[in-house]
């Protein structure tokens, strides 16, 4: 067979489309993630009450359920739930949002409850406001701490779009296999969407991994 | 206000019949005691004997069950901010330093001046020069904590306490997580700042240091303060059974 490039080189600005709609969606879900996760999280830590009972329901049952049954079910159950209409975006940003807020929930959590007590009684200690001590002592160290984990979280939520062609969302993927359908060209458009996702992807997961390293190296001294 | 050892100066810290219970287990039972300005109070006895809870419940790091404590103007038990105020005026060292280990000792030392009684960073900072130096370890302002030794950690987190100016400093075992060679540099500092005069309670294993700094000397077991006296009588004449059983373990 011929690698087509003409194919690629006539409808690329779809792909680029896609990919536009992929890493919307995905700052959305992510953005809205981070909000209900911080929720969740000190719904968790609380560790006793009603709040802490449903943080842990909560991020059980969304860390629990595969992704694609969650995005066919928001997409299909909650209209007729609430008998309104959810568009195939939002649909996707609402399932996205309810898997992300779950991981980061207990990302933020992990980060959190890694501060030594001892360093938060040394601060209580001295007298240093409250609102203070979760800006200095608290969320920086742990923010530094929890960076490997939600970059590698974030790689998992760009692949996680492509999940979004099932019900037609026209994401980077659902424009490869809608053009590879059209022009019988998928070895060309599905390559090149690979290649895409691998460009955005890779150099996350580097970063990652190196964090992961300086982490480590710095907590063994 | 004119009896006292030695030193002479008004009542700053009083506790009556404080009870301080985990659970069931009384950690502190009705004890009580009142400390002088400028005075050095040596606190010793076996671990588990409620040394540490008893310090912890001067500044509020421990709550009360029962009775009350008076330190400086705040009566405990008291909402956030009495508490918030308090420990501005009361300095704590812990046995594990408890340094903040994402920032400079800089960082560590100008936090709570520039938050908690709103001093410029300028200020601060010349506070923190001037502290580091009467520690011994100026030269260490831009390190970060895990590049100092165990004896450098703590005269930082001496030094930080001491940044707040407090009236009153509580030790908490300073010396017992340090390696032997590094247990005397410590000791300096805090011999140093009890010559100046500063009210300190020191819960402490080194006997040779109580017998030479403190005015006196609190024997604590099960909760309770068997015994309080000048170091010369607590360890020349024991009153009490289990006091002189623990001394004979330890000297």
């Amino acid at each position: 067979m011929r690698f087509e490039t003409h194919q690629l080189a006539q409808h690329y600005p779809l792909l680029f489309e896609g990919l536009r709609i992929t890493l919307t969606i995905c700052a959305l879900s992510l953005a809205f993630g981070i909000v209900i996760g911080l929720v969740a999280c000190f719904g968790k830590l609380r560790e006793r009450g009603i709040a802490y009972r449903i943080a842990v329901i909560y991020i059980d049952f969304f860390r629990t359920i595969p992704e694609v049954v969650l995005i066919f079910w928001v997409y299909s159950c909650l209209p007729l739930m609430l008998s309104l209409r959810i568009s195939a975006e939002a649909s996707g940003v609402i399932a996205l949002t309810l898997f992300a807020s779950a991981y980061l929930a207990e990302i933020f959590r992990a980060g959190i409850l890694a501060v030594p007590r001892g360093q938060i009684e040394a601060a209580l200690a001295l007298g240093v406001p409250s609102l203070h001590i979760w800006i200095r002592v608290i969320l920086q160290p742990a923010i530094r701490r929890m960076m490997p984990a939600l970059v590698s979280f974030l790689t998992e939520l760009i692949k996680a779009t492509s999940l979004l062609s099932a019900i037609g969302v026209a994401e980077m993927a659902y424009q490869a296999s809608v053009l590879g359908s059209k022009t019988f060209a998928y070895v060309e458009f599905l390559s090149a969407i690979g290649v895409l996702y691998f460009i955005i992807i890779f150099p996350l997961s580097i970063y990652a991994r190196r964090a992961e390293r300086r982490l480590v190296s710095r907590t063994a001294n | 206000m004119t009896e006292g050892r030695g030193k002479r100066g008004q009542t700053v810290v009083r506790c009556v019949e404080v009870t301080k219970r985990f659970g069931s287990f009384e950690a502190l039972r009705k004890v009580s005691v009142e400390v002088r300005a400028g005075e050095v109070v040596c606190i010793i006895g076996p671990s588990g004997g409620g040394k540490s809870t008893f310090l912890r419940t001067l500044n509020g790091l421990e709550s009360i069950e029962e009775g009350e404590i008076h330190v400086l103007d705040v009566r405990l038990p008291a909402g956030k901010r009495e508490i918030e105020r308090l420990r501005r005026e009361v300095g704590m060292v812990f046995q594990s330093f408890n340094l903040f280990l994402h920032m400079s000792v800089r960082a560590n030392l100008t936090l709570a001046p520039t938050t908690a009684l709103g001093l410029s960073k300028a200020e601060a900072n010349e506070r923190a020069k001037r502290l580091l130096t009467r520690v011994g370890i100026e030269e260490q302002i831009d390190k970060y904590p895990g590049q100092l030794s165990g004896g450098q950690q703590q005269r930082v987190a001496i030094a930080r306490a001491l940044a707040m100016e407090p009236k009153i400093m509580l030790f908490d075992e300073p010396t017992s997580s340090l390696d032997p060679e590094m247990v005397n540099e410590v000791l300096d500092v805090i011999r140093g700042l009890a010559e100046s005069g500063m009210t300190m309670l020191v819960v402490t294993h080194e006997m040779g240091f109580a017998r030479e700094v403190a005015d006196r000397v609190l024997f604590i077991t099960d909760g309770q303060i068997l015994v309080d006296a000048p170091p010369a009588e607590f360890f020349g004449r024991p009153t009490d059974e289990r006091q002189a059983a623990f001394l004979s373990k330890i000297l």
